[in-house]
């Protein structure tokens, strides 16, 4: 008995630039289990998550399996998706939760147990010669990547939050589980500790030559 | 304001903006000014990093093969395709061995995982294929078919190459494999490319539609065991690695598993 097959006709490519439907609409068509819907929205925002994962755990095996599984949870429950905040943003801070939780299954800390600045200090710190040399236009970017993979995990967790991600500090003080003061705390901590990094980079190029 | 005012309200202003004290302090002190420009500056700069980085192409691959699996992916019929009369395969039997080959690939990843020294992987793969030789031959059109998809599929390299992994690249030392490759200590080479091209064959048979993207998937997944492989072969000791080798030739397993699935 000869079977029946029904062949999909014209039923296109959503990657191929020339029919570029809209992310709205592939929300749409990912709800009803249509593939190349998800490769859409995965292309959409692939490079923000998973930057997000790698800066956050400094690993590019350990961010892939993140950013697999924040897609992978997206999508699961992309069927409640109402519309009613961006996607992005859904899918943001759906990243940020799957990293915390790894982080906090390694039982590594998220955020520093200081509260409060020390407030001892007359002057801001001036070091490595009285001639320094301006951050700006003597720092790249790789040393700038190099100098926040340093951060002690607490500090590098608001820092990449607020600094390269942009969450508001209500928004992370609510993941992590601090307040808000902390969190502002810590930024600030975060950044004096790279203007550190970044003048010593540059101290010892210099010495090098 | 004093120097130690701008210290201690700094975390709260910072990006909120100062009042009239703050800023008349800021320009009547050049270290002040100079703290703040700087911290502006790193706040300012790494802005720029967000997004800068994409994930390698087998990220999307395991993604989508477990949506398929969890059949979160389905299908989509276009009610205004035209149906096509496919007859019916005489001998829909061939597809049985993908299960056994699928589970052959998973016990060779894990047996590879515990033992250093273990042997070929052709010799377990071999099993299946031992049992594949038991089963009448296949007609002339598979043979045939066969002969075009292997000349397609890049086949699995049998010999190590010299080159880095590029999915454990990234943050490691650079290091140049030393020596020639050693045949006494080959690593296990992924599944001969006979039982890939045979697969590939089944898929074109019962689900034609679907030959691209298992196609593809077998590539990347292929690609991945070859470098991880080498890999490990440069670096015998690190775990994650081999625990990585062990999850890409689930994937393929589950690969294999997805199209029995389909065919039967």
């Amino acid at each position: 008995m000869p079977h029946l097959n029904r062949v999909a006709a014209g039923k296109g490519n959503l990657t191929d630039p020339k029919q570029k439907i809209t992310e709205a609409e592939a929300i749409e068509q990912a709800k009803q289990g249509d593939e190349a819907a998800f490769e859409v929205l995965y292309q959409l925002h692939k490079r923000r998550v998973y930057s997000l994962c790698l800066r956050m755990v400094s690993n590019p095996s350990q961010a892939e399996d993140l950013a697999q599984e924040a897609f992978l949870q997206l999508f699961r429950k992309i069927g409640t998706f109402r519309g009613e905040s961006a996607f992005s943003t859904w899918l943001h801070r759906m990243t940020v939760n799957v990293v915390l939780m790894q982080l906090r299954k390694k039982g590594l800390p998220i955020v520093s147990l200081e509260e409060t600045l020390e407030a001892d200090e007359e002057a801001p710190r001036k070091e490595f010669g009285a001639d320094d040399v301006k951050l700006a236009g003597s720092v790249d970017r790789m040393q700038l990547e190099r100098a926040i993979n340093r951060l002690p995990p607490g500090y590098k967790t608001v820092f990449v939050l607020h600094d390269v991600e942009g969450f508001e500090h209500n928004e992370i003080a609510q993941m992590v589980g601090c307040s808000i003061g902390n969190s502002k705390s810590q930024l600030h901590k975060a950044r004096l500790k790279l203007r550190d990094y970044l003048k010593s980079m540059r101290a010892e190029k210099a010495k090098t030559g | 304001m004093t120097c130690a005012d701008v210290q201690r309200v700094l975390p709260e202003i910072m990006d909120a903006g100062g009042d009239l004290e703050f800023e008349a302090h800021l320009k009547s002190c050049p270290a002040c000014s100079e703290l703040v420009n700087e911290l502006e500056w790193i706040a300012a700069e790494s802005r720029e990093l967000a997004g800068s980085e994409d994930p390698p192409d087998r990220v999307w691959v395991r993604i989508s093969n477990q949506l398929r699996a969890e059949g979160i992916i389905r299908d989509q019929v276009d009610p205004a395709a035209r149906p096509v009369v496919v007859p019916a395969p005489a001998r829909r039997w061939n597809a049985w061995w993908l299960a056994p080959v699928a589970v052959a690939i998973l016990v060779a990843g894990s047996y590879e995982l515990g033992h250093r020294n273990a042997p070929s992987f052709s010799q377990v793969a071999q099993q299946p294929t031992q049992q594949l030789q038991a089963t009448p031959s296949p007609s002339p059109q598979t043979s045939a078919t066969n002969q075009q998809v292997a000349q397609q599929v890049p086949p699995a390299p049998s010999a190590p190459s010299a080159s880095r992994p590029v999915i454990l690249a990234k943050h490691r030392p650079t290091e140049v494999a030393s020596g020639p490759a050693s045949t006494a200590r080959r690593e296990i080479s992924p599944p001969a490319s006979e039982e890939d091209a045979q697969f590939l064959s089944e898929v074109s048979q019962y689900a034609p539609t679907m030959r691209t993207t298992y196609e593809k998937q077998l590539r990347a997944v292929n690609t991945e065991i070859r470098e991880t492989q080498e890999y490990i072969r440069l670096h015998p000791e690190d775990l994650d690695a081999r625990q990585h080798l062990l999850e890409t030739y689930q994937q393929k397993a589950l690969l294999y598993q997805m199209a029995l699935d389909r065919i039967q």
